[in-house]
């Protein structure tokens, strides 16, 4: 029995545990075993501190014996991308900058993790400091797609997206700037949500573009991205960007089969893999079927959102990333000299090529007399990519188009060309940009490579987007799959 | 766009050191991004910039003192530290 628990929804393992027939040591037993046969060739984790853990699970299983259980996630492990803090445990955001730090606090998330009894359980890799679409940018180790381990995962958030399909963990933690959690869970087959800015706190998640970054759940089933959603979403002073606690209501999810979809005009078409399209065209077609309405809707300014993307959110990296100079923490140099070449060679050492390419464009568009021509102007593309969402959305309750425009790809094959990587999250990044909920749900393969397709609503739409996934994912048989490995 | 791209600059802005081969490969590949760029400089873009997330004052915390980390576990994580304060290399010579 203890074998197949891998395979159980967290809400399951959740009913297990309340129930009393599953401890949560023996849930984490189970998981730390399959963490020593599978994390090698998946590479999803870079850190896991089993003795913490089963600590934690001991307490848990106190609690609940005690009668005092906190909820669903009460003696659940729930992984953590590595950019998200947790008192005591690394926080290096997969850099070389980072590689000896252990956070001295922890982040709202972690503090709600904790409230809601859940295992705070490893350390998950990603693209340094967030920044790509593979997780090849990682300086700690390499990561796979389960579903074939000469693929990537997706990124930034690839090993949270990872460690779900290879059944290593139930639930994880990914941050979304810009499809960091949407692209991966579409390359492994998993459920990815980014909420509405301002939902969950960014307290304590490590800043790559402040305007940009969420905090969301990933799961392998809709039901257990919305137990993750509601135990992470909540009022949190500071974070001065996250909703106080009069107007962060969610809308309603009201009747998935009456939902009104947009279908963006031309998003389908050049660039879009033909199984990923058909796989999106059968999911349209499903939609219509149980009675929704689908329409066409016009997002002229759909071409402008990589460039905004890319000059607004390496203006903000080169900014949040200033404050990385050997100084209070992270890598210094051992190279003796001045101040200013100890934090000049600190950071040379210590960032990886993907960072500093970011931090040099960065400060490119925001150098004098080029910040008008580049970031001013993206501000104002900005607005209009969000002005031209919040009118479609008034017109419809969700825009259905791919996540990615096609499968996960080979280990190197995009490497030395970072425009293609950019071009990766062509789908994703309005919704960073216009502060919009959006989700990835599984809906088919292309060959044996999962695919998703990709629901943005207005803000707070959370519930929307949820039922309209869980309406799917009923009929279908993508919820909870697993890669053989 | 991209003209008067100059790599030496922005690499002294951004405090990095930068090889000869780093430089070569990072003028290149920006100058293909920010070609990539240029649909921003003929886009029909409206006067006004995005200021959803111009934080309301109204969203400010009250300016008073609230819980710290304290020297311990400060320079615990510091990279040097000394006698509870994080060093570093000498910035002002002494007078003489």
């Amino acid at each position: 029995m203890a074998d197949a628990l891998h395979t159980l929804s967290a809400a399951e393992l959740g009913r297990r545990i309340a129930a009393g027939t599953l401890t949560s040591r023996a849930l984490c037993e189970a998981f730390i075993v399959r963490y020593k046969t599978i994390n090698d060739k998946v590479g999803a984790f870079t850190h896991l501190d089993e003795a913490d853990v089963l600590a934690q699970a001991d307490a848990s299983d106190a609690r609940r014996k005690a009668g005092q259980g906190r909820g669903p996630l009460e003696g659940i492990p729930v992984a953590i991308k590595d950019n998200i803090a947790v008192k005591g445990q690394p926080l290096t955001c997969s850099s070389k900058m980072l590689a000896s730090l252990i956070s001295p606090y922890d982040s709202h998330v972690a503090e709600r993790l904790r409230a809601a009894g859940a295992i705070l359980y490893g350390r998950l890799n990603m693209d340094e400091f967030a920044m790509g679409s593979s997780t090849e940018n990682s300086a700690i180790r390499k990561t796979f797609n389960p579903w074939d381990l000469a693929r990537i995962p997706g990124g930034s958030s690839g090993g949270s997206a990872a460690a779900l399909a290879a059944g290593l963990v139930p639930l994880s933690l990914g941050s979304d700037t810009g499809g960091s959690i949407r692209q991966p869970a579409s390359h492994c087959g998993v459920v990815g949500l980014k909420p509405t800015y301002g939902l969950i706190s960014r307290f304590g998640l490590v800043a790559f573009a402040s305007s940009l970054d969420q905090i969301g759940p990933m799961a392998r089933s809709i039901e257990d991205c919305e137990l993750l959603l509601n135990a992470l979403a909540s009022a949190d002073a500071r974070d001065m960007t996250c909703f106080g606690p009069s107007d962060r209501a969610l809308t309603p999810a009201g009747d998935a089969k009456k939902l009104r979809i947009g279908i963006p005009k031309g998003f389908l078409g050049k660039g879009v893999a033909p199984e990923v399209a058909a796989a999106v065209n059968a999911a349209i077609e499903f939609y219509r079927s149980q009675g929704c309405a689908i329409s066409e809707v016009e997002l002229p300014s759909a071409d402008l959102a990589v460039p905004t993307y890319y000059v607004v959110a390496t203006a903000e990296a080169s900014s949040n990333l200033g404050r990385y100079d050997g100084v209070r923490y992270g890598h210094r140099s051992a190279t003796a000299g001045t101040p200013v070449e100890m934090m000049t060679a600190s950071r040379s050492e210590g960032f990886g090529p993907e960072v500093k390419r970011r931090i040099l464009l960065g400060t490119f568009v925001l150098s004098a007399g080029y910040a008008d021509a580049y970031y001013v102007r993206a501000l104002r593309a900005r607005a209009k990519i969000r002005a031209e969402y919040l009118a479609a959305l008034a017109g419809v309750d969700v825009l259905l188009t791919p996540t990615v425009p096609t499968p996960a790809f080979k280990v190197g094959e995009k490497a030395s060309d970072p425009l293609q990587l950019y071009l990766e999250d062509i789908f994703t990044i309005p919704a960073n940009l216009a502060g919009l909920p959006a989700i990835s749900v599984p809906c088919g393969k292309s060959g044996h490579l999962p695919v998703g397709f990709h629901l943005v609503g207005a803000p707070l739409s959370e519930a929307k987007l949820l039922a309209a996934g869980r309406l799917f994912e009923a009929a279908h048989g993508y919820a909870h799959q697993q890669a053989a490995l | 766009m991209a003209e008067g791209f100059d790599i030496d600059h922005l690499a002294k802005l951004a405090r990095l050191s930068l090889t000869a081969a780093e430089k070569a490969l990072y003028s290149s590949q920006l100058n293909q991004i920010l070609g990539h760029f240029q649909a921003l400089a003929e886009a029909d873009l409206p006067s006004t910039i995005d200021d959803a997330r111009i934080v309301n004052e109204a969203a400010l915390r009250s300016d008073e003192p609230g819980p710290v980390l304290g020297a311990e576990a400060v320079t615990r994580i510091a990279p040097a530290s000394r006698d509870g304060q994080i060093s570093v290399p000498r910035v002002v010579d002494d007078e003489s």
